[in-house]
């Protein structure tokens, strides 16, 4: 693509092909305003794609293999580890991974924080996306995915944790959707449905943050069913439910800021000066929540420890491991981050937000498959197919976000006549960083 | 002279029937009983009582004291120091084939007076009653050693003839 | 003036949160347990390891038939757990008691307040009056949150089904059988009456009375009794239940307990939120009103966490 920009092609980025003229047709829109051809091309000499059709000519069979073959053929049928990766990796670990658009939705609709909104779409949409796939991944997990609308339907019960994850997860998508949805009318040329958006946007940010608080925290309770499988030291009897969501938070601010970081390396063809002027600025913003939230969250641990004296457990294996997960995944990131905040450091941000978002992974990692039926003798080895299976559906939410960035007014914006083009000031111009 | 030989007749006979023992002077003493409860699967049971007699010698081992003869069990004693006999000593009089039916359950509930609402059922006397001294005194401990397994045991444990034929990767307790 | 509103919310988000949590409630109720409910008190000093059980399980439940033959025993070499194919199984112990092994029979316990139906989000298990505890396999999703859940690890799974897989547990022979007041396959064909049947309170009464009796003979506990809330098979044990493949580490509360404070959160925060944020809202954003500074509420502190 940065081969068509040098070349002067006009990619699509408002409702006119010429100025005031013709306007562009959705078929040019969903092409970038390339032929076919160019596009066609243009995918062709990109080598992440060729990386995607090895994983999909491998994965897709698998895939459709599971629902054909069921669930024997892909994982180890255990029945003392019913739950692997898909819900291990594809719920646990996506979900507080898209915290980050109740967060910015938040900051910008609840506190005004307007200086953030050149990432806020960007936010939502991760959030967005995050969460679709994690439906996506508990639809491969299911025994009877046709039947994942019944707890919604004829189903009820309620005292169950899944029961009010499974609502909240509908619900906060549609919140999810409808606003992204606002990038989509802009885009598809449809003001009256953003005008509608627009209007309710306060209501759904407040739902928003309420479903989110109620889901990440439900997904820590899910363990409190399990209280002697999970190992004491990731096993809070009282305070399970706040440790995945505090931890959650600034694990969502740096999916954002490693995505950011991401696009402004990959696809800086698509992003306007807004983006790219301030992404970095808004990297070290978003790096102060994440500050506050790793403190928070490593102090809310070790309260954990302590409420139930469990200090004994950090004398073994599993305590050396414990230690591991808080020291280079809490701590270290911690301190990182906040070294680099104070100097400006936006590379080291950017390093450290991958350190938390490891953290992240292997503390999901840890409660639910690693440290999960501890006491048993055998360990949760998942099936090569299981695998193959988590990588695939992880492909196709990178194609499905490189999609939608690819064409919705997210990384840049939407010119119309209509609108004034809204560009936030930077709050610092003078500021001098280090890029990553 | 008559009246003296017939006298003499009487007490002949007086004298040989007290030396016979007192405990076959007991009406119906089988020599072997055939124990039928189980036969959907197991042959009958020849049990040999005459045997087990000669073996034991006490009748309350098996019979508690329901022979006469009086027990010498201390958790028994409490209660049952100067029981009699009763009509009936088989085992299946008091030990019920179906311990744990709707009705055998209601019959005991309501039954205020019966003091032993644990006693086992018939299988469960038998093979408990029998089982302790087997295992100590070197008796039959199998399950086929004492009723061997019909067609229709073998059916019902898959064994035998119904044995399956390869070992299947097979599901019967796994991880 | 930003730093005063901060505070002020902070106040109010903690003062709101000490409404959520309640640790011990006096106001709630425990729940005895339906009281016509059936059980068994398995006696693992009776079992011989015959395995009869298992075997008439396997018809009256019409299972597959099994890779061994049900008299085999050297399937005790192996401790094994009960399988989409196998709702009971039978397992030995070699306990440091001279005595011989131990067996213990595992099978569903039938609980009673069950972790797998507290787990449940379509509520498919039902603890039914007799006291079994059932499965409705017709709006199961298959989410196995009662595999987790179950503290004995019992529920399997039929995953080798690709369009029907279904949990797979004892059901303590509910339709055929105990629904009419029968007990259960694997009592019935007991021969050492392993396994006692009857009303749920009689069985313990009776369980303390064999310990009573025979003082030498058993441990002064009836596992299940209290354990995980009460459950509806007891189990009585002439060795130490820790040697004998039980958790002795369960505790008394049923599993739910452990989720009730999340529960009870819940409609706390679907309560307190709206108005919280909304706060929130209205106390950082200034002028919303004044079209003149329209577009210029954002903060000019930096510091603030967002």
């Amino acid at each position: 693509m940065n081969k068509f920009k040098t070349q002067e092609v006009t990619i699509v980025d408002s409702p006119y092909k010429d100025p005031g003229k013709t306007k562009w047709s959705v078929k040019e829109k969903l092409l970038l305003g390339l032929t076919p051809q160019q596009y066609v091309a243009q995918a062709l000499r990109n080598p992440f794609n060729w990386l995607l059709a090895i994983i999909f000519a491998v994965g897709l069979p698998i895939v459709a293999g599971r629902f054909l073959f069921g669930l024997s053929w892909v994982t180890d049928s255990s029945y003392d580890y019913p739950w692997g990766l898909f819900l291990g990796f594809g719920l646990f670990t996506m979900v507080p991974l898209s915290s980050s658009g109740f967060q910015l939705g938040t900051a910008v609709e609840i506190f005004g924080r307007h200086d953030l909104k050149p990432i806020e779409r960007l936010a939502l949409l991760n959030g967005l996306l995050g969460y679709f796939f994690a439906v996506c991944y508990l639809l491969v997990d299911l025994g009877q995915p046709w039947r994942l609308p019944y707890p919604m339907m004829f189903a009820f019960g309620p005292a169950a944790v899944l029961f009010l994850v499974a609502w909240h997860v509908a619900t906060y998508l549609s919140v999810q959707i409808t606003e992204v949805s606002v990038s989509f009318f802009e885009w598809i040329g449809f003001p009256m449905g953003k005008q509608a958006v627009r209007k309710i946007t306060l209501g759904l940010t407040v739902a928003g943050i309420i479903l989110s608080t109620l889901h990440q925290g439900a997904l820590g309770a899910l363990f409190t069913y399990a209280p002697g499988k999970v190992h004491p030291l990731w096993y809070s009897a009282s305070f399970q439910w706040l440790h995945f969501f505090v931890s959650s938070m600034p694990a969502g601010l740096c999916m954002v800021i490693v995505v950011g970081s991401i696009v402004k390396k990959t696809m800086a063809w698509r992003c306007d000066d807004n983006f790219m002027k301030n992404v970095d600025k808004l990297s070290i913003t978003l790096a102060r929540g994440v500050c506050m939230g790793l403190a928070t969250y490593l102090t809310i641990k070790l309260i954990g420890v302590a409420h139930d004296n469990k200090w004994g457990y950090l004398a073994s294996g599993w305590g050396l491991w414990y230690l591991f997960e808080i020291g280079v995944g809490v701590i270290l990131p911690l301190v990182l981050t906040s070294y680099a905040v104070r100097n400006n450091k936006v590379g080291l941000v950017r390093f450290s937000a991958l350190l938390t978002i490891f953290g992240l992974v292997l503390n999901r990692f840890n409660t639910a498959l690693i440290t999960f039926n501890w006491k048993l003798d055998e360990w949760f080895i998942p099936h090569w197919r299981e695998v193959v299976i988590t990588v695939t559906i992880f492909a196709i939410y990178i194609v499905a976000y490189r999609f939608i960035l690819y064409r919705l007014p997210i990384l840049y914006t939407w010119k119309t006549a209509d609108e004034p083009v809204h560009v936030a000031e930077p709050i610092k111009e003078s500021a001098t960083y280090v890029t990553g | 002279m008559h009246v003296v030989r017939n006298w003499l007749i009487r007490g002949v006979v007086v004298i040989v029937l007290t030396m016979v023992p007192a405990d076959s002077r007991a009406q119906n003493m089988p020599d072997s009983v055939d124990l039928d409860s189980l036969v959907q699967l197991y042959e009958k049971v020849r049990f040999d009582h005459a045997k087990h007699i000669g073996l034991s010698k006490d009748c309350g081992v098996c019979h508690h004291h329901t022979t006469g003869m009086p027990t010498e069990d201390a958790n028994c004693i409490r209660c049952h120091k100067n029981s009699a006999a009763t009509a009936v000593v088989a085992c299946k009089a008091c030990h019920s084939a179906q311990p744990f039916s709707a009705e055998t359950i209601k019959k005991n509930k309501s039954n205020i007076k019966n003091y032993h609402k644990d006693a086992p059922g018939l299988k469960g006397a038998y093979h408990q009653g029998c089982g302790g001294c087997h295992a100590r005194d070197g008796g039959p401990t199998g399950c086929q050693d004492c009723h061997p397994r019909k067609k229709s045991g073998d059916a019902f444990y898959h064994a035998g003839e119904y044995a399956p034929k390869t070992p299947k990767n097979g599901k019967s307790g796994g991880r | 003036m930003k730093r005063r509103n901060f505070l002020k919310a902070c106040m109010i988000c903690g003062a709101s949160t000490t409404l959520g949590i309640s640790r011990n409630a006096w106001g709630g109720v425990s729940f005895e347990g339906y009281p016509e409910r059936m059980g068994v008190l398995v006696d693992l000093t009776r079992c011989v390891g015959c395995r009869s059980c298992e075997a008439a399980c396997n018809k009256e439940q019409q299972l597959p038939a099994p890779s061994a033959p049900f008299d085999d025993l050297s399937v005790f070499d192996k401790k094994r757990r009960p399988t989409e194919e196998a709702y009971t199984v039978v397992n030995r112990y070699e306990a440091t008691k001279a005595g011989g092994p131990v067996y213990r029979k595992i099978q569903c316990n039938h609980c009673n307040e069950p972790a797998c139906l507290s787990s449940c989000l379509v509520n498919a298990y039902t603890k039914t009056q007799e006291g079994a505890v059932i499965y409705n396999p017709k709006v199961c999703i298959g989410c196995r949150a009662c595999m987790v859940a179950c503290p004995f690890n019992i529920p399997g799974y039929s995953y080798s089904s690709a369009f029907n897989p279904l949990v797979k547990k004892c059901i303590f022979c509910y339709d055929t059988r105990l629904k009419n007041g029968k007990p259960p396959a694997c009592v019935e064909i007991c021969p050492q009456e392993t396994l006692t049947f009857g009303h749920l309170n009689d069985l313990i009464k009776i369980g303390h009375e064999r310990i009573r009796d025979m003082p030498d003979k058993y441990i002064d506990h009836i596992y299940g009794e209290k354990e995980v809330g009460g459950t509806g098979w007891i189990y009585l044990s002439g060795v130490p239940f820790d040697k004998v493949g039980f958790d002795t580490t369960l505790g008394n509360e049923p599993i739910i307990s452990n989720v009730k404070e999340f529960l009870g959160l819940i409609p706390m925060v679907l309560a307190i939120w709206p108005a919280l944020f909304t706060g929130f809202h209205l106390l950082s954003t200034r002028n919303n009103n004044d079209p003149s500074k329209q577009g210029d509420s954002r903060s000019y502190q930096e510091d603030a966490k967002p």
